[in-house]
């Protein structure tokens, strides 16, 4: 396990400021890349609307509206501080005016035009603060007759053609994975284009403001479709484990339960050599399975024959036998079983942090580790307001007696 | 004027991961040049062509992902091209590499090594499991990458009905790959703010199998403090948007709170004023026979009528679209999403196009992708060789 520690100055972004308004999915995971790379990110919540996460994967044992046990919420806001504002209230708009002033970037992914409405459009504060960079993300762009239509991960990938394309040869269309995929590249591409925004505005004092529409991030890892279809009229088709060239390239069975490994042979050379490591059947030796041109041909009866082999050892063994051999292959792994396996663990890629309502809790990483020795910055995810002290007094200068009458007059709420 | 102007990249990789994080550089600016074997970059070898005739200049996957880049070729497994490649590393900011950890020390190209010629160099390495670790020099792919990141257990997000007969599936087109190569460039951007304000240099270890596991990482949550982990059995699915069929194809519906939108939207069908379907926590419950009921509803109408009212009634949803839909889509046309990019062989042709509108340093196609030695005599002659020189290395096969 990387251990947390909140010291980061040496960290890449060590130094910079984000103003976040960031909420569900795809926005916290952007604002948490910066953070993780050493960004002060203020995150701004409101009791009125809490963050859907804050509710999702409260663990047994705590209460359902417990907002502060949310594990959804943890996995995408570590590394974060968090204030709340009720930003219908005016002076509200202020303290959030002010904390744009100290800041470097502003971060939002509301369904539409929400922080203009609070006098914060990218004019405003490019006035507040010369050089703000002020990253929007939205499904479908910040402009056109589709931007304020309410979208969310799963929508986009109808919309953007994957949930078409994924699924089983044969079968029906489905929708991607376990996890908000699309939500995922948009946030990635954010963080990028923030980060290539702040490269420009060190060297220029510019800032920058950024339309980031899901399904134009989500568009671009489709380019081979895009390609297929203005080249050939070419719709594309649902592949599941298979490849357009290389055969075997599949997932098979073994011999655990719901067990399966997933295995990939290019070209002759691998193809002997897998042959070989399975203990050169006679099958192996058939005209259908030659070249592999024959094998995609005869691809069912293949697989079926593959499948008989990988049935009589398990996952790992067959990963194992076949790398040795110099052939791709891999467990396919349960999201249980990533959390032991061999290498993640020897990367640690899983972190772990002291939570003062959940406990000790074990996260995901970012696939990211800075230079040398350091941590990224892991500090556990913010319990709701917990840092309306800091910022709204350290940072921001107002004195006890003012944050508490904020506070009851729930302008700080 | 691009935000990553004056930035010099190598690209010494192939395929999607390496030239996509490439690409990502490129399009904002930063000066790239891809170095290919002399036989040239795998994906001009894999499509799709135009009339499904293969050529190397021809392949639409090569063609999207080299946009802005500058194209060389050169024999690194020569001792002679391996020099030529140390004067370029002496010239860069960043290398990005894809190559097995034993490959680059084989061919004296490691970190260590390059460190020592350009101590500010940024080199990027894209491996399918990291630089460390017992898996370090093991083989993967976009397939094996998906399955070894507990992506393709979950998928299709639906489920299915028989575990036995349907096995772990891989995501769309190559959406491993993709997003591996979108990680590195993250990594590799971080280290570029970095070394601004040191001045030394990195070796960014991106592992594929991490990229892809980060972003399940809401179930991982789940699975490390509940216990709960998903497989592919129907009905697991609870919450965030779900597939009906319709007349002529799919819809996909995200209900969350907008569910009393959505009972309008379907004209208030009886069922919906029952118990079982009263409060969000109970339809959660009873997420499976919910959806068969709006189904009913769905089956009766078409995906352009469904994706009318979704305007109309303010609820999230879209048919499940053809990538015919999507080059031809409204929004993406207002915004100027696509672009038309000429190429010397392969012609004018639609590509997708910036990622994110960026208003003081947009995004820019400034050349198409590199015909397969194309600034062999622009890069070697910055380098000092003689015309007489390239025809030497040339014949040589080192270029």
């Amino acid at each position: 396990m990387r251990k947390v520690t909140e010291k980061t100055p040496d960290l890449p972004l060590a130094g910079l400021r984000v103003t976040d308004f960031g909420q569900m999915w795809a926005g916290p995971h952007l604002s948490q890349w910066l953070a993780v790379m050493g960004a002060e990110v203020i995150k701004v919540e409101t009791y009125l609307r809490l963050d859907f996460m804050r509710m999702i994967g409260i663990p047994p044992g705590f209460a359902r509206d417990n907002f502060n046990a949310g594990t959804a919420f943890a996995s995408l806001n570590y590394g974060k501080k968090s204030i709340t504002l009720n930003m219908n209230e005016p002076r509200a708009q202020e303290l959030a005016k002010k904390l744009i002033k100290i800041s470097d970037i502003v971060t939002e992914n509301f369904g539409g035009a929400i922080l203009e409405r609070w006098g914060l459009s990218y004019e405003a504060m490019k006035k507040l603060k010369p050089g703000i960079i002020y990253y929007a993300g939205s499904g479908y762009g910040r402009s056109g007759p589709a931007k304020s239509r309410p979208s969310y991960a799963e929508i986009v990938e109808a919309y953007d053609g994957s949930t078409y394309l994924n699924g089983y040869p044969g079968g029906g269309p489905a929708t991607v994975g376990v996890s908000p995929w699309t939500d995922a590249t948009q946030a990635m591409h954010g963080a990028f284009a923030i980060m290539a925004a702040l490269y420009h505005r060190d060297r220029t004092g510019e800032g920058q403001y950024i339309d980031g529409a899901m399904i134009e991030s989500s568009s671009n890892f489709l380019g081979e479709m895009v390609m297929g279809y203005t080249m050939n009229g070419e719709l594309g088709e649902r592949r599941g484990n298979r490849d357009k060239y290389m055969a075997p390239h599949g997932c098979y069975r073994c011999l655990g339960n719901d067990e399966w490994v997933a295995i990939a042979v290019d070209g002759q050379h691998e193809w002997a050599a897998f042959v070989k490591a399975i203990g050169s059947p006679k099958w192996a030796e058939k005209a259908e399975f030659k070249n592999e041109k024959n094998r995609r041909k005869n691809q069912d009866e293949l697989d079926r024959l593959i499948e008989e082999w990988t049935r009589q050892h398990h996952q790992y063994e067959v990963m194992e036998l076949l790398q040795k051999a110099g052939v791709a292959a891999g467990a396919s792994l349960n999201i249980k079983d990533l959390v032991s396996d061999p290498q993640l663990k020897a990367r640690q890629f899983f972190i772990e942090t002291e939570h003062p309502v959940l406990g000790v809790l074990t996260l995901p990483g970012l696939p990211w580790r800075p230079d040398g020795k350091q941590k990224g910055n892991y500090s556990y995810p913010p319990l709701l307001g917990e840092h309306n002290d800091y910022v709204f007094g350290e940072l921001l200068g107002l004195n006890k007696e003012e944050i508490v009458k904020l506070k009851e007059e729930k302008v700080i709420y | 004027m691009g935000a990553l102007d004056g930035l010099k990249v190598l690209e010494l990789s192939e395929f999607i991961s390496g030239p996509y994080c490439g690409k990502i550089l490129a399009d904002l600016g930063a000066e790239l040049i891809k170095i290919e074997k002399p036989d040239g970059d795998a994906a001009r070898r894999w499509g799709p062509f135009p009339g499904d005739i293969p050529h190397l200049e021809k392949s639409g996957l090569f063609l999207f992902l080299n946009t802005n880049k500058l194209g060389i070729t050169l024999n690194i497994e020569s001792e002679s091209g391996r020099e030529i490649f140390r004067q370029l590393i002496k010239g860069a900011d960043i290398l990005i590499e894809s190559n097995q950890p034993k490959e680059m020390a084989r061919l004296g190209i490691d970190y260590r090594s390059l460190k020592k010629l350009n101590p500010a160099l940024i080199m990027t390495s894209i491996t399918h499991f990291g630089n460390t670790g017992p898996y370090k020099n093991y083989k993967g792919s976009d397939l094996i990458n998906y399955h070894m990141s507990s992506e393709a257990f979950g998928n299709p997000t639906e489920g299915v009905d028989d575990r036995d007969k349907y096995p772990p599936l891989r995501g769309p087109m190559h959406a491993a790959d993709f997003m591996t190569g979108l990680t590195a460039a993250v990594c590799t951007m971080s280290a570029i703010i970095g070394r601004q304000r040191d001045k030394v240099g990195r070796h960014v270890d991106i592992s594929a199998q991490e990229a892809l596991a980060s972003v399940t990482r809401q179930e991982l949550a789940f699975c490390l403090c509940e216990g709960l982990y998903p497989t592919r059995q129907e009905g697991r699915k609870r919450v965030g948007g779900f597939l009906y069929k319709c007349q002529d194809g799919y819809v996909n519906i995200w209900i969350g709170p907008h569910w009393q939108k959505l009972v309008t939207m379907m004209g208030n069908p009886d069922w919906t004023e029952v118990e079982l379907f009263k409060n969000p926590a109970l339809r959660a419950e009873h997420q499976q026979d919910c959806n068969k009921l709006i189904e009913l509803w769905t089956q009766e109408h078409t995906m352009a009528d469904i994706d009318r009212l979704g305007i109309e009634y303010d609820v999230p949803l879209a048919p499940v679209r053809t990538v015919k839909e999507v080059v031809n889509d409204e929004q993406l046309a207002y915004r100027n999403f696509f672009v038309e990019i000429d190429h010397p062989v392969a012609g004018k042709l639609k590509y997708p196009g910036a990622p994110y509108k960026v208003s003081a340093t947009p995004w820019e196609i400034k050349r198409h992708s590199p015909l397969l030695g194309e600034h062999n005599a622009e890069v070697y002659k910055r380098l000092g060789y003689s015309k007489k020189d390239i025809d030497g290395l040339k014949r040589a096969g080192i270029i």
